[in-house]
């Protein structure tokens, strides 16, 4: 790595930890950045202790390390595909997803409304519906009778993803309350009720996704030559395409069985890592993530602060900046076709 | 062997007996389904009436419970179904005819969603009420909606429109839908009203939007039929229009300013409702084949749209009851496999 590549990506990373500081500080009682450092690092008051340990921290590491899912999951999507406009929210991974927590939720809950089996299995019925939904999808693309264009995978991706939304409307309506609160989150994403435990989930499997992407850095950067070119250049373009994509939408599913399907950050973040760094350098991954989960506690802050006790989804945040950026790349155009 | 296909495809539409005698056929059968769904709607249920119990209510007089129900609360809602889906099922034919989109319908490319955003400004930031009010705010979202989505999507250029229109709109939408929800935090009592209206629906309504709905639609309708001819010569291609006289900016301008308005009409009445445009002018092209004339379409589609809104409505209260299902939870169960269907076919959506 580059110096300049390294200084930029140690500034990302300070900007994230100030972000976080100052998301810390913010809530119904305010506290100054130092208070918060303090508290952190253990030499606060016991109540302060209290406020960041309990009450505020899991929810930021749990919006910082979604984010950053997310965003691998989208930067990863957007390499296999070749295709800059490619999310997991725009393929319909992510609402795949939440179709399954949903399905989870409705099949699993007894009449009691209490569930039958640990709520740990629930990444597991997330990423089970975003198997099946990217599933579809590439299907769709595949027996498309106009072949195989990035506009066409987006297309049928936003058809399913209106088909999984509509369903988890349904289901939510279908079960009782106790679901449809539980469930609720699902629809625009939210942050808002974290745990320790969920925390280490997340932290645990983007720890292991690590190593993976490390390893498979080479193939990764092949994978943005042309077909011909990365065929040639030795690498075996379709399993580690498959491989990618099911890391991708693993990442998805990790992120929106905790956060809810919360849109864009997969979009926003490659492009913002990629005006900073470059797409070929060996930060930009790490860039990614750090952005990304600047991004997502960045929005939840706002979301839980602009009009209190009231709080926005995150979802409806990512959207008004990730959305410009939609048609933003829509209309550049030509990146779509090459 | 693809043009030969084509060809066999394209006789077979010429011999199709139906081209010459269908339409008072169509029409007929057409307009007798939309009265028996409209009669299953007042009859069916979370209680189901009998048909005397029904006859009974509309006829007036007696004030029983039963008669209470169906007279301020199912005739309402059938009546504004009908309105809502023959308006919209009309907006999205005549946007698809003028941007030659198979694509194109309000919902979707967020005509509604603008619509909805300036009513949600109108009512928290300035306090706006009443059925004009509202009416001339969804008006004047639907125009500004239109104009940003067909407006994005031409400077992409006209090689992908289709799609492009479509990614555009679903966007837009996306953007409008956020923008709403901060809007709505700025005004609590505004959002408990307004959030009943933005889930979009037919039922609790009153009657009071049809005096908005039913005029909206007797113009759109009457304009179309009015345009029909200039549409059908817009439908080959712009050059071939013009030389046959046609003023092709001006009826684009035209078709698409009535689109806006028929899809202002039917959010000012039941919400933001989505497919229902994409789905009735396909359905009503199924029917009479792929090129029936504009006039004819329109009529097909606006039965089209109204049945199925009223089909919809039915299945919405059936289906989770004692609840009810979002109108466009329901629809978007039919519409998502019609639009897939459409992506499919190359020959309309050639990227």
């Amino acid at each position: 790595m580059t110096p300049l590549a390294a200084s930029r990506l140690t500034l990302t990373g300070i900007g994230l930890l100030v972000l976080l500081v100052v998301a810390t500080g913010h809530g119904s009682s305010a506290m100054p950045p130092l208070r918060v450092i303090a508290a952190l690092l253990g030499e606060g008051t016991r109540m302060d202790e209290v406020i960041v340990w309990t009450l505020r921290l899991p929810r930021i590491c749990l919006a910082v390390l979604c984010g950053m899912a997310l965003a691998l999951a989208g930067a990863l999507l957007q390499r296999v595909t070749r295709n800059p406009m490619a999310a997991p929210s725009i393929l319909g991974v992510t609402d795949g997803a939440a179709f399954g927590v949903v399905a989870f939720l409705w099949v699993f809950s007894d009449a009691g409304n209490s569930l039958t089996v640990s709520i740990h299995w629930q990444p597991m019925a997330a990423a089970l519906g975003a198997f099946a939904f990217a599933g579809i999808v590439a299907v769709m693309v595949r027996l498309d009778p106009a072949g195989k264009g990035p506009l066409r995978m987006i297309l049928y991706g936003v058809a399913l993803a209106a088909l999984a939304k509509a369903m988890v409307t349904l289901m939510m309506i279908l079960g009782p309350v106790y679901r449809a609160s539980q469930a609720l989150t699902w629809i625009t994403g939210s942050v808002g009720a974290a745990h320790w435990s969920d925390v280490m989930i997340l932290a645990a499997g983007l720890l292991l996704c690590v190593p993976v992407l490390w390893l498979m850095r080479h193939d990764l950067r092949q994978l943005s030559l042309d077909p011909e070119s990365a065929f040639s250049s030795g690498l075996s373009t379709g399993r580690s395409q498959a491989a990618f994509l099911a890391l991708s939408v693993l990442l998805t599913a990790l992120a929106v069985s905790q956060v809810g399907a919360v849109g864009f950050i997969g979009l926003i973040a490659p492009h913002a890592a990629r005006l900073l760094h470059g797409q070929f350098t060996p930060g930009y991954l790490a860039s990614t993530a750090l952005i990304g989960g600047a991004l997502l506690l960045g929005a939840d802050t706002l979301a839980r602060t602009v009009a209190p006790p009231l709080e926005l989804p995150a979802g409806a945040l990512t959207a008004l900046v990730g959305a410009p950026l939609f048609l933003w790349l829509l209309m550049k155009g030509r990146a779509v076709h090459a | 062997m693809q043009d030969a296909k084509l060809l066999t495809k394209t006789i077979g539409n010429v011999n199709r007996p139906t081209m010459t005698h269908p339409l008072p056929a169509h029409l007929l059968w057409l307009f007798l389904t939309l009265a028996i769904s409209a009669a299953a709607s007042l009859h069916l249920g979370l209680t189901v009436y009998d048909p005397a119990t029904v006859l009974g209510a509309l006829r007036g007089g007696d004030e029983t419970e039963a008669s209470l129900i169906i007279a301020t609360l199912r005739v309402p809602r059938t009546l504004i179904a009908m309105t809502t889906g023959a308006a919209l099922a009309l907006s999205g034919l005549l946007m698809q005819t003028v941007t030659r989109n198979p694509l194109a319908e309000p919902g979707l490319l967020g005509i509604n969603a603008g619509a909805a955003f300036a009513v949600t400004i109108g009512v928290t930031l300035f306090g706006m009420s009443g059925l004009f009010a509202i009416g001339l705010l969804a008006l004047c979202g639907a125009v500004a909606a239109t104009a940003l989505v067909f407006g994005i999507a031409l400077s992409v250029g006209p090689a992908a429109a289709p799609a492009n229109t479509l990614l555009a709109g679903v966007t837009v939408a996306a953007m409008l839908g956020s923008l709403t929800q901060v809007m709505l935090l700025i005004d609590e009592t505004a959002m408990e009203s307004l959030l009943f209206w933005l889930m979009g629906g037919f039922a609790d309504r009153g009657i009071g939007p049809l005096w908005i709905g039913v005029p909206v639609l007797t113009l759109g309708l009457a304009g179309t039929l009015l345009l029909a001819p200039a549409l059908d010569a817009l439908r080959l291609d712009d050059d071939s229009a013009r030389s046959i006289g046609v003023h092709v900016a001006a009826t684009r301008l035209a078709a698409l300013g009535l689109g806006a308005l028929l899809a202002a009409g039917a959010v000012a009445m039941a919400g933001p409702v989505v497919f229902l445009g994409l789905v009735a002018p396909h359905l009503a092209r199924r029917i009479c084949g792929p090129t029936p004339s504009v006039a004819s379409h329109a009529l097909l589609a606006c039965l089209l749209g109204a049945t199925l809104a009223v089909l919809a409505d039915i299945v919405a209260r059936l289906i989770v009851a004692p609840g009810e299902a979002p109108i466009g939870a329901v629809l978007a169960l039919i519409g998502v496999p019609v639009l897939v269907a459409l992506l499919r076919k190359r020959a309309e959506v050639a990227l």
